[in-house]
């Protein structure tokens, strides 16, 4: 038992171990987001989405990931070989590590690093050289073309994504992203909402060149454009593929990530500071929102047909009775409800991301770097100025 | 290298956005000629759908050849059978009985919206709503019911026969036909509210796209895009058949003629179709379905052209009999084809981006084009 | 006035975002889970061939008159006859329909003056080897058996 708490109390295992949980968890969790994608723009476009490979298509995920790895690795005969391999393992690679920093919760987190909002940043920045490596190591005019737009659009919109980010933490005062939470539980509001409301400008200048950070729609013209100009990621394949389309997912959650720490609450109940809802936002809603969940999948098992299918859909009914059952246990409560406050509140800016891809036409290239540079950047400044005023004449 | 240039003046490629592509509705070439990103000038290379149907029908008697003109424009097939049937009942002077001209306008205006509704969800789908298709499907899955319901199939219906229907009209079909158009006006509002005020729309075809009515005219371009460069001319107006006379529609015309007008056009033509439809489902007459046809149909030597205002345009036929039972030449007037010698003018000084929408305003069909 | 203040609070946008959002229901779902649920097609559907046989004496209904197959645009109804030395009339032997270059146009379910072919609602029409499209007698008169899947 000593051996134990000495173990984890050295600075490097909970870290160690942090990591390795990340690592292992997020292939997964990208690949349910990705069939999260799928389900939820069939919902929006009156259709049903993948429902064959196991209950309501909940297994998807694992056969998309199978066929990938055993798909045959091609690799054309003039590209530039270790470039080809690099580029997907560069955007892999940043997209994870931005990871490192993320206040996942209040107890699990891999570091708090005190610069971790300019990490970030920093991080996603070089995410795009990912993608200019792509393009060019696949030796096609087209691939370069469009990997080059792609590119210099992510460049473009990384502006008003600082200014935004600087609007922030103007108000939260320190850079440590555990410290960016601890600043809106003091203030007892979160960033969004302060300011007198003037606040909820860079919030949504945030999403929007959140969304157009990470070549969605409706900024997805680069992508989308392969019709005439092909895209950066062509020429990939097989599991090459798998890794550029893990890099744009992870990149999705961590500009989700972004925003809810920076401007809606982090691991954060709403309103952190008033004690009688403690209870019920802590608590009750939790386990509810669980027992629910549950509740539904085993109405699912009655409807399903093959005996398989329901095993596996009765075996995540169990598991969402047991997490809500592990809320209400006062004991293990404080463990584990910031994690859940997190992932809810990044689970809802995905949705948003899924939701415009379903209902916005594509901007066309020249209208998109217009928009980003002669509306998003003066307006992200302004907001800047005039938040910074109203700051310094209210403190 | 010209003396004094460098190495970053521009000159033109070509570039090819081939017959396999994603949003050319269907097999078309399209060569582009562009000069950085504008597009100077394009060449489209057709015939990749031609099936030689003006020559089967040399060999096929005027009955045998019904099916394979619904062929054509594949997507609403009910109009071509109109067209090739007023073609060969002039060439034959038959007359067709009321309660016949009055179904066929009510199936041919469902035709209309069901061929319009594909255009609507393709052409929001190239420029990147990829909702709105499944939504306009999903109507067009009803009007497909009601043609299945009547004669059997979907898409390639053979709806109608020469000298009139050869199906009485199902127990329902007028309440079928009510029911759809009550549904249908909310769904109409549904997509105006989804797209014609959307900014990121109004910028992708605000402005693209535009040939002025001159130019028109010159090319022979009818139908949506004629209408929307602001003549006022609809063939069910100007030389009404069927007894389209009877029935109280307005023509919607705009005067910008670029890819939003044209939109602006097709979705008022989507109102004013359930509005004939209405009218005709209310006074539609009892009587015989059918004229006086001989069962085999020898018509006497001559020629006649009759076209109809198909849903992409002026849709003629041009029939040549030698009195004998089969035809001794067909040509077919499609609109799409006429209409696809606008594209280059309609692209010149515009990116790249805006081909596929353009390509997408026209609406082509290739099995028009190619025949 | 009212314009700018829509533009800037993305009036619009947000109009769109409510019209899919509201087409989330489960109720709205158009999608027909082939092959678990088949479509209900119509009656007039044409479909699958058959050639229809008397109900109570199971003798055919075809006088053989070749109508059909001079009716057929393609030319691929073969009817072959002989003539019945007792009752002075003609009489069926063969039935050749083939179903490869059928278009379904209903011609031939026009022109039969006896409703004995008649085209039926099957449309699961797929066969593994050219040859298996070419109906026989016997097969158009069993009609076309629907598949069976296991879930």
């Amino acid at each position: 038992m000593f051996r134990m708490a000495e173990i984890l109390s050295n600075p490097y295992v909970q870290p160690l171990i942090a990591t390795l949980l990340i690592i292992a968890l997020f292939p997964l969790v990208a690949g349910y987001i990705v069939l999260a994608e799928r389900k939820v723009l069939a919902d929006l476009q009156v259709r049903l989405g993948p429902m064959r490979v196991g209950p309501y298509g909940f297994l998807q995920p694992l056969a998309d990931a199978f066929k990938l790895l055993l798909k045959e690795d091609i690799i054309p005969a003039a590209a530039d070989k270790w470039l080809f391999w690099g580029a997907p393992v560069l955007s892999t690679f940043t997209a994870l590590t931005s990871f490192a920093v993320l206040p996942l919760s209040d107890k699990f987190y891999v570091a708090d690093v005190n610069i971790g909002m300019l990490f970030v940043l920093a991080m996603s920045s070089i995410g795009i050289l990912g993608l200019i490596l792509g393009g060019w190591s696949s030796n096609s005019k087209y691939s370069l073309l469009g990997s080059l737009r792609s590119a210099a659009q992510m460049v473009s919109y990384e502006v008003p994504l600082g200014f935004a980010v600087v609007t922030g933490l103007m108000v939260a005062g320190t850079l440590s992203m555990q410290g960016i939470v601890n600043a809106q539980l003091e203030k007892g509001v979160w960033i969004a909402f302060s300011n007198y409301g003037l606040m909820l400008v860079p919030t949504v200048l945030f999403l929007i060149a959140g969304v157009a950070e990470t070549n969605r729609a409706p900024f997805d013209l680069p992508e989308a454009e392969s019709e005439i100009v092909a895209g950066f990621h062509t020429e990939y394949s097989g599991f090459r593929f798998a890794l550029y389309f893990l890099a744009e997912y992870a990149a999705i959650f961590v500009i989700s990530s972004l925003a809810v720490t920076l401007f809606f609450g982090g691991w954060l109940r709403p309103f952190p500071n008033v004690a009688f809802l403690e209870m019920p936002l802590n608590t009750v809603f939790p386990a509810l929102l669980f027992g629910a969940i549950g509740a539904g999948c085993a109405v699912g098992v009655t409807r399903l047909m093959l005996p398989e299918q329901k095993g596996v859909l009765a075996v995540v009914a169990l598991a969402m009775f047991a997490l809500a059952a592990m809320f209400l246990v006062p004991a293990l409560n404080p463990f584990i409800r910031g994690l859940f406050w997190f992932l809810f509140k990044v689970a809802i800016i995905v949705y948003t991301f899924i939701w415009y891809r379903g209902t916005f036409p594509r901007f066309r290239y020249d209208q998109l770097m217009d928009l980003g540079w002669r509306y998003l950047i003066p307006i992200s400044m302004g907001s800047l100025i005039v938040n910074g005023i109203v700051l310094l004449a209210t403190t | 290298m010209a003396a004094g240039a460098t190495f970053l003046d521009t000159n033109e490629i070509v570039l090819n956005m081939g017959p396999q592509h994603p949003s050319t509705h269907g097999v078309l070439r399209v060569i582009l000629k562009l000069d950085g990103e504008t597009v100077r000038g394009c060449e489209c290379v057709i015939g990749y759908l031609h099936r030689g149907v003006e020559k089967i029908a040399e060999n096929r008697t005027y009955k045998q050849f019904a099916p394979y003109v619904d062929r054509m424009d594949y997507v609403a097939a009910v109009s071509n059978a109109l067209g090739y049937c007023l073609a060969v009942e002039t060439l034959g002077a038959v007359e067709v009985p009321e309660r016949a001209q009055a179904v066929r306008v009510i199936l041919s205006e469902l035709n209309r919206i069901a061929s319009h509704l594909l255009w609507l969800g393709t052409h929001a789908l190239d420029i990147g709503a990829i909702t709105p298709v499944f939504y306009c499907f999903r109507e067009r899955e009803e009007v497909l019911k009601i043609f299945e319901r009547y004669c059997g199939a979907r898409l390639t219906t053979h709806a109608f026969r020469i000298g009139g229907l050869e199906y009485e009209t199902y127990d329902a079909f007028e309440k079928d036909c009510i029911t759809f158009c009550d549904w249908f006006d909310k769904k109409v509002d549904e997509y105006e509210e989804l797209l014609t005020t959307n900014r990121i729309w109004v910028g992708r075809t605000k402005g693209v796209g535009i040939i002025d009515a001159a130019k028109c005219k010159e090319y022979g371009v009818t139908g949506p895009v004629l209408r929307a460069a602001g003549v006022k001319w609809d063939l069910r107006k100007a030389q009404p058949y069927s007894g389209y006379e009877k029935y109280d529609f307005d023509i919607p015309v705009c005067h910008n003629s670029d890819t939003y007008d044209r939109y602006i056009v097709r979705m008022q033509e989507f109102r004013q179709s359930v509005r004939i439809i209405r009218q005709a489902v209310d006074s539609l007459p009892q009587g015989p379905i059918m004229g006086k046809v001989s069962k085999v149909y020898k018509p006497p030597i001559g020629e006649a052209y009759v076209s109809i205002e198909a849903p992409k345009g002026e849709l003629g036929y041009y029939v040549v009999s030698d009195g004998s039972v089969q035809a001794y030449r067909l040509r077919i007037r499609p609109p799409s084809f006429v209409n696809l010698q606008a594209l280059d003018e309609m692209c010149r000084g515009s990116l790249i981006a805006d081909v596929v929408a353009i390509i997408g305003t026209i609406d082509i069909v290739l099995g028009e084009v190619d025949r | 006035m009212k314009e700018f203040l829509k533009t800037v609070f993305l009036v619009d946008l947000l109009q769109g975002l409510w019209v899919t959002f509201r087409n989330q229901k489960p109720s709205l779902v158009y999608t027909e889970e082939y092959p678990r649920e088949r479509p209900p097609v119509a009656e007039r559907y044409r479909g699958a061939p058959r050639l229809n046989v008397h109900p109570e004496s199971n003798e055919t209904l075809c006088i053989a008159c070749n109508l059909c197959a001079l009716a057929c645009p393609e030319h691929l109804i073969v009817v072959a006859a002989e003539r019945n030395e007792e009752t002075r009339r003609k009489e069926l032997t063969t039935f050749t329909y083939d179903v490869s270059r059928c278009m379904f146009c209903g011609l031939c379910e026009d022109a039969c003056p006896v409703d004995a072919l008649e085209l039926t609602q099957d449309f699961e029409l797929a066969y593994f080897t050219r040859e298996g499209a070419i109906w026989d007698r016997q097969m158009l008169e069993e009609g076309p058996l629907p598949t069976q899947y296991k879930f």
